[in-house]
């Protein structure tokens, strides 16, 4: 007997942005999106659930908390319902973990959501509960929270090894917001030009308020299910899961792996195991959404996912080739500089782009995509997910 | 009738809000790293059996997994491989621009702390920085009558005058 094979065959996600909405709500909205674009399935279909939510034990102060959103959303597992949190990575924890149910046979239609309601009624507390995001005892205590203190450390590392530009990092933020610019989802709406950026203010220098992800509340929801089931509801072509890995190597920022902190060994490691697991290499890939929590992650992301040579991301970038039209065009839906970044949401949004992208149906459409992959690091940089995505199994 | 919610937390101690350790041997088997610390003394754990000496400190060996480790002390000056000035962003209670580095303290430890004692656009690559302790807010925990103070101390680093 074969393997069974996992396909996702549809999704949507909540607008995203600076929401006047609970996690309960733009979970629901994300449902709805998500059941919009599947008319095929019914919520009584569902046998599984997982939701990928990190800041839903603080803000709405709710663990546990698979039930209140399967509840809200109206669906009744039999199979699994539980919540997944690897932070910046869960919702692509979640669809590794959905896939693994499905291949299985533990569960055959499961709900992958993930979502964050990360502003707060006084905004000090959402920068605060940050520093619950990196290793508490260690590095909290030394006023880590948003990462961007590490990121200018790598981006000055990157800089100073390899001669990289502060304009490469700036059209890194260009490409994403004209990407964003038309997606009606997106938390920005506004293109923004080379001279903005460079003249946006400092947050933590080299970085300034462009080369940052923005906090933000939102929710996507995707649905994986067999090739078979995957037909019966939707007329969508099949796209599979062909191969995952997630790769960590330590906590602590002390025990960082690599030679300094642009060399990412362990996300080398992920990628190199994602690729043997699916059997493609990097020039088979077609598109990708990559982890640009930061301008310098998707520069650095572009050498250690082997699309360009360690070192020449900056000139690969200004070169157009992570453009449509480029070598790989990368994050075309605005990545999370342009569409924001509610951890639990944004590997499900990546996976769904992708599916789209290969389905022939995304806005900024790859011309005759085949294969794709995600990627997310999490943290402070501890933990590397990767997953291939393709028309094949 | 009382309302309870936020208002009956006030002078409690919140340790789900709280980003320092609790250090308390109370509440974990690393106190003593602390007490060292208080000594103004950076530690860490050595494994009796095999020598492996990792940080933070452990209870158990994460190499041969042996549970006697004697406690050992790491340097306590540094050389500034990297630094960072975030003036955007700071967690409440930290004052803008703070300030980050990685320093190597030798024997292959690199370790990112916060830079005190230290203005704004002065500090360099290779500067020579060392250890800076110093009295964080007490824990409040239950004692049979009632509660009690328990002191802590954190560290961060400090330039070396020139
Ligand atoms: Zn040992």
């Amino acid at each position: 007997m074969s393997e069974r094979q996992v396909c996702m065959i549809g999704g949507g996600m909540s607008q995203w942005g600076r929401r006047s909405a609970s996690l309960v709500d733009v979970v629901q909205e994300a449902a709805k999106a998500c059941f919009d674009d599947i008319p095929g399935i019914k919520r009584k279909d569902i046998d599984g659930f997982l939701f990928a939510s990190s800041y839903c034990g603080r803000n709405p102060f709710q663990v546990n908390a698979a039930p209140v959103m399967a509840e809200r959303i109206g669906i009744k597992p039999l199979n699994m319902c539980s919540r997944v949190d690897t932070l910046c990575a869960g919702g692509s924890s979640a669809i590794i973990l959905a896939a693994g149910l499905v291949k299985a046979g533990m569960a055959d239609v499961v709900a992958v959501a993930g979502g964050e309601k990360l502003y707060t009624p006084q905004m000090w507390e959402a920068y605060y509960s940050e520093m619950a995001s990196i290793d508490h005892d260690w590095d909290a205590p030394h006023g880590m929270g948003l990462p961007g203190p590490f990121f200018a450390m790598t981006a000055k590392d990157h800089m100073k090894r390899y001669g990289t530009k502060k304009e490469h990092l700036a059209l890194v933020s260009v490409k994403a917001r004209r990407a964003a610019a038309v997606n009606p989802k997106a938390q920005f709406q506004k293109e923004v030009t080379l001279e903005e950026v460079m003249k946006a203010r400092p947050i933590v220098p080299p970085l300034t308020l462009f080369d940052c992800c923005p906090i933000t509340d939102g929710a996507s929801m995707t649905i994986l299910t067999t090739p078979d089931r995957a037909k019966a509801f939707s007329n969508h072509p099949l796209v599979y899961i062909r191969g995952t890995a997630q790769a960590t190597r330590h906590s602590m920022s002390a025990n960082w792996p690599g030679e300094d902190l642009a060399d990412w060994v362990h996300m080398r490691t992920a990628v190199k195991r994602a690729y043997e697991v699916a059997r493609v290499k990097a020039s088979d890939i077609d598109v990708a959404q990559t982890h640009d929590c930061f301008t310098i992650s998707e520069l650095i992301e572009a050498e250690e996912l082997g699309f360009c040579k360690k070192g020449e991301g900056g000139p690969f970038i200004a070169a157009g080739q992570t453009d449509i039209g480029g070598r790989i065009p990368i994050n075309t839906d605005g990545g999370l500089l342009g569409v924001g970044h509610p951890f639990g949401g944004t590997g499900i949004r990546q996976g769904m782009e992708i599916m789209k992208q290969l389905q022939g149906r995304a806005t900024r459409q790859v011309k005759g995509a085949k294969i794709g992959l995600t990627h997310n690091l999490s943290g402070l940089n501890v933990e590397h997910t990767v997953l291939v995505y393709g028309l094949e199994p | 009738m009382p309302i309870p919610g936020i208002p009956v937390l006030e002078g409690k101690y919140f340790a789900t809000m709280d980003f320092y350790p609790i250090e308390a041997p109370e509440f974990n088997r690393i106190s003593k790293f602390y007490e060292n610390l208080a000594q103004k003394k950076l530690t860490t754990t050595k494994c009796k059996k095999c020598g492996t000496t990792p940080f933070p400190p452990r209870v158990v060996c994460p190499e041969c997994n042996s549970d006697e480790l004697e406690w050992v002390e790491l340097a306590d000056h540094g050389k500034v491989l990297n630094l960072s000035e975030e003036v955007a962003g700071v967690p409440l209670g930290f004052e803008a621009p703070l300030i980050h580095a990685i320093i190597d303290l030798g024997n292959g430890l690199r370790m990112l702390s916060r830079i005190v004692n230290c203005p704004a656009g002065q500090l360099k690559e290779g500067d020579e920085v060392k250890l800076f302790v110093f009295s964080i807010p007490p824990m409040i925990m239950d004692i049979k009558e009632g509660t009690k103070e328990s002191p802590r101390v954190f560290f961060a680093f400090e330039p070396v005058k020139k």
